[in-house]
């Protein structure tokens, strides 16, 4: 049987510090987000482009991100760098892989969104004598948005979520960081990653409430 | 009813009653096996030999227990920080893994009298040019999540300031791989840790930098805090490892030399 008694009041003493490490995740989701799209568009329209030089290293991008684990790309960019003399330190090897992952899936499902927007708009568009940027940037990507919307709020739960795989290369500072420090020093195992799992529960469902306000306003039709 | 039935619900129950009363340390006699969480990538207590069998002063000492309570001896192979889970979910009944005695700790396992103690030392690869303990002032250092030596060094690292950081690491393979590729300068690991690492020849240009100025580390087996059965039995135990000379016996076979006194000046235990 299930011989523990359990310490609310320790765990609960160690909330402030979890809090903090809560915020170091929620930045560390929001930023790999970011950038995440960014490169994401990018790798979108590259995987769409003529050129074999533009196609191939974005489906080699694509293909990396999405068929290995984020394990892998994370302690790949912290030991793998490294063992090449690129150091980055545990915060930014993190921030890379998790970044890495979400323009990967992030640009597969950019791609899904681009298919279901009809060609023949951009040809009115050019028709207009609107120039091929133009004609993405105003007509394409604001479509692109409002489809791939929710798959999106997705990919950023799944970003909190893949913050907690930094302990693997000693981050220290985000709540699976500070929860595993506070557990080697006290023991409570239970408590304390009961009440991150509890805290992530609650990041994950803020984020999803956040984005149905954003799209309620965005993306109003 | 007849008295069949009466009797045999008398007996059951006894019987029941009887089970119920054993505790941990008849649990393990009676299965006839003693499960050991030990950890198995910190040489020379635990680690794997080229066949992937596990080896090491811990697992000698756990299966010197089994033999004296007459049963087998399981190694269950646990990370440092899965102690307690192990312990607590059932899947290990003695945690044999060089844990630390810390007070905060006692609150949660039950510690028995320490089996072994560790000193510290610096360890740096060549050129970083830190020597000393001292000279890991503003340096970026490294160490396995919350050990004592982790939990030490990080203190001090703080406390020093000038731009030197911390980095916890979960397993000891980690820190040594991220010493050899110079993301850290330096770590603090117990002396037996680092000789045994500089000797495998597995790291190129890892050196011992000196003395880590802590007190010893006292490290105990552990079980859950209820078993006082069980932590009993340990006590004495590890009590008899000393007096018959198995303990110094087992030293000199995995670190070598004089077994360091597992005992406090001007105080019991």
């Amino acid at each position: 049987m299930f011989e523990y008694t359990f310490q609310w009041r320790q765990a609960f003493r160690a909330l402030p510090q979890m809090l903090d490490g809560a915020l170091v995740t929620m930045q560390i989701a929001v930023l790999s987000m970011v950038i995440g799209v960014t490169i994401a568009v990018l790798l979108a329209v590259a995987r769409n482009a003529h050129s074999p030089w533009l196609r191939w290293p974005a489906t080699a991008w694509v293909e990396v991100a999405r068929n290995t684990p984020a394990l892998f790309q994370i302690y790949m960019a912290h030991f793998g760098l490294g063992s090449f003399g690129i150091y980055l330190s545990p915060y930014v090897a993190l921030l890379a892989g998790i970044t890495f992952n979400n323009a990967g899936y992030l640009c597969e499902t950019f791609r899904g969104a681009l298919r279901a927007i009809p060609a023949t708009q951009v040809r009115a568009g050019r028709s207009l004598g609107m120039g091929q940027v133009m004609a993405f940037r105003l007509i394409v990507l604001p479509q692109m948005f409002r489809i791939a919307f929710l798959p999106t709020t997705n990919q950023m739960v799944w970003a909190i979520l893949m913050t907690s795989l930094g302990v693997t290369v000693g981050m220290s500072t985000d709540l699976t960081g500070v929860t595993q420090d506070l557990n080697a020093r006290t023991f409570r195992t239970f408590e304390l990653f009961a009440l991150a799992g509890a805290l992530y529960y609650c990041i994950a469902k803020a984020v999803m409430f956040a984005a149905r306000l954003a799209a309620w306003r965005l993306f109003r039709y | 009813m007849n008295f069949k039935t009466v009797a045999g619900g008398l007996i059951a129950a006894t019987l029941v009653a009887g089970t119920a009363q054993a505790d941990k340390l008849d649990d393990i006699i009676a299965s006839g096996t003693l499960r050991c969480a030990v950890v198995l990538d910190f040489p020379p207590m635990g680690s794997r030999d080229e066949n992937n069998e596990p080896i090491g002063f811990d697992v000698d000492y756990c299966r010197d227990l089994a033999k004296v309570l007459g049963v087998e001896a399981e190694i269950v192979e646990t990370p440092f920080p899965d102690r307690i889970p192990a312990l607590v979910s059932g899947r290990a009944d003695v945690g044999v893994a060089s844990t630390s005695d810390t007070l905060e700790r006692a609150k949660t396992a039950g510690f028995t009298i320490p089996y072994f103690a560790f000193t510290n030392v610096v360890l740096t690869k060549e050129g970083t040019g830190a020597d000393s303990y001292e000279s890991l002032k503003g340096r970026t250092v490294g160490s396995v999540a919350g050990t004592y030596e982790a939990i030490a060094l990080e203190k001090d690292i703080k406390a020093w300031g000038e731009g030197g950081s911390f980095r916890p690491y979960q397993s000891q393979a980690d820190v040594f791989l991220a010493l050899s590729q110079g993301q850290i300068d330096a770590t603090v690991v117990t002396s037996t840790v680092a000789s045994s690492i500089v000797d495998s020849g597995r790291y190129e240009g890892l050196t011992i930098g000196g003395d880590a100025p802590y007190l010893p580390d006292y490290v105990s087996l552990i079980a859950l805090r209820s078993e006082y059965g069980l932590l009993n039995y340990l006590d004495l135990f590890i009590n008899q490892q000393v007096r018959t000379g198995r303990y110094q016996e087992l030293y000199e076979k995995w670190v070598g030399g004089a077994a360091p006194d597992l005992t406090v000046n001007k105080v019991y235990r």
